[in-house]
Order: C-alpha cells, then structure tokens, then sequence
C-alpha cells in the first residue's frame, strides 16, 4: 500500500500501520516530533495530534471494517509554510458529511455517542477532505498553516 | 496494541466522591469507568469528581464513554466536575459539549471547594 499523492522528498514522512486500534500514537508521536521540528507551537501541534489520531480511529473503524490485513497510511508532508497530512484506508470510505454530534440529544439517548472525531478534525485543522485515490484508498486529507 | 484498564481510585470527601482516573481514555475504559461509577454510586452521592491525568491521551471512543457516564449521572440528578485535564482537552470537551453538564476546575483543590460550597 503507497500513497500515489505524496512525493517523497526530506521533507515528506509515510507511516505504514497496522488497522488497529492504538497504532494512531505511533502516527501521532512521529507527527509531533515533525511538527515541532518545523517550527508548529505546542497548542497547535496538539491540535494536530487529535485530529490525525481520530482520522486513523475512524480508519480503522470505518474505513477497513476490521479486516485482519488491512493498512493505515500516514502521509505527512510540509511545503509553502503548510504541514499536509494525509490518513488513507482500503476501505469504501464513510460519511464525510455526518451531522455533528449533538451532545443533549446522546445524553437523552435520541442519538449514538458518535461523530466527535470528524467533528473534532473539522474544527481543529484549517481544511478537512475526503477523497477517492485512483489507486483505490480512502483519503482522510488534513492541512494546517504555520502562523506566527 | 493493548490498552491496561484504567486504575480509578475512589475518594470520600464529604458529600463528594472524586474518581481518581489514571491512564488514557479511550473506549476501551468502558469497563473501568462504568465499574467505578458503579461503585461510587453505592453511596448515593449527589457530588462526584471525575479527575483525569493531566498527560491522558483522551480521543473520541473515551468521550463517548464518558458521555455515556455523563448520562447516568444526570438521571441520578449528581453534579458533575471535572478537573485534571489539559489545556488541550480542556478546549476539546467544551467544543464536543461536556461543559453543558459538568464544570471543568482547574485544580482538584478547586473543584473540592466549590463542589462544597453548594448544596
């Protein structure tokens, strides 16, 4: 499993997981060391630590369903001043526009307790999309801009 | 990789029952935390703590749980605080909302005096 999109240069990170739950602090450990390293405040770099460890939970979750010999895929790339990250799944992909959680509805049990970690990326990164790659993955693409 | 249940140390203080919870909170702390809500719940306390480690790494599969916990409370009509928590996590549990139904304190200190001074 590669991610086409990325072009690997020193300034391009892949991170090649297994789908299952608690490999996301791998990927997040290895993303704040980057971060860090270019230039990203501590605040920002826990932003950036909670968005990309929910897009690997859903990845896992949704995206590969499970499956024994799935894949997770970290793409994290800075150019322009932006840190580009990148969480591809072999699955179908899910719900992009799930309506955000509504937390009186869950405590009345009117809805499930889900959806905090879309809802969760959105707020937290500058853009948030989902993609089909023509290699056949789901992407979860996530960017913020180094400010200040 | 495997998550260890989370160690929840259970507190008396006075009226309040503060849940020491050490670890990570993630879905897998279901079964920790029900089971120490549970058994805080034996001394019908109208007060509870809900204490985290300041370095917790919380995602969303811990906020369901505790929203979860937080809806039990609510039907047993218990105030909720909180404290322990990052600056991070303090900005992501206002932004998902757990600040309608709990009060995030600064420091355990904190939370213990105001939690005593109400009825």
């Amino acid at each position: 499993m590669r991610a086409e999109t990325t072009v690997p240069d020193d300034q391009t990170v892949e991170l090649n997981l297994p789908s299952k739950f608690g490999y996301e602090r791998i990927a997040i450990g290895g993303l704040a060391e980057f971060a860090k390293s270019v230039g990203f405040s501590s605040p920002r770099i826990e932003d950036l630590k909670t968005s990309v460890a929910e897009a690997c939970i859903n990845a896992v979750q949704h995206g590969n369903k499970g499956k024994p010999d799935a894949r997770v895929l970290v793409a994290i790339t800075f150019k322009e001043n932006t840190l580009f990250i990148s969480v591809f799944d072999e699955g179908g992909g899910f719900k992009a526009e799930l309506k955000d959680p509504n937390i009186e509805r869950i405590i009345d049990n009117l809805d499930p307790p889900v959806g905090f970690g879309v809802f969760l990326m959105k707020r937290l990164m500058d853009e948030v999309e989902f993609n089909r790659t023509s290699n056949h993955l789901h992407e979860v693409r996530m960017t913020m801009k180094l400010t200040g | 990789m495997n998550q260890r249940p989370n160690e929840v140390k259970i507190e008396s203080h006075g009226d309040i029952i503060l849940l020491d919870i050490h670890g990570d909170v993630t879905a897998f702390s279901e079964p920790s935390l029900n089971s120490a809500y549970a058994s805080a719940k034996e001394s019908d306390p109208k007060k509870i703590i809900l204490k985290f480690e300041e370095s917790a790494y919380i995602n969303s599969g811990g906020i369901a749980v505790l929203i979860q916990v937080l809806a039990q409370t609510r039907r047993n009509n218990q105030k909720i605080g909180i404290t322990g928590l990052s600056d991070h996590f303090k900005k992501v549990f206002n932004m998902v909302g757990i600040t309608k139904f709990a009060t995030i304190y600064p420091t355990r200190q904190d939370a213990l005096s105001a939690m005593s001074a109400v009825p």
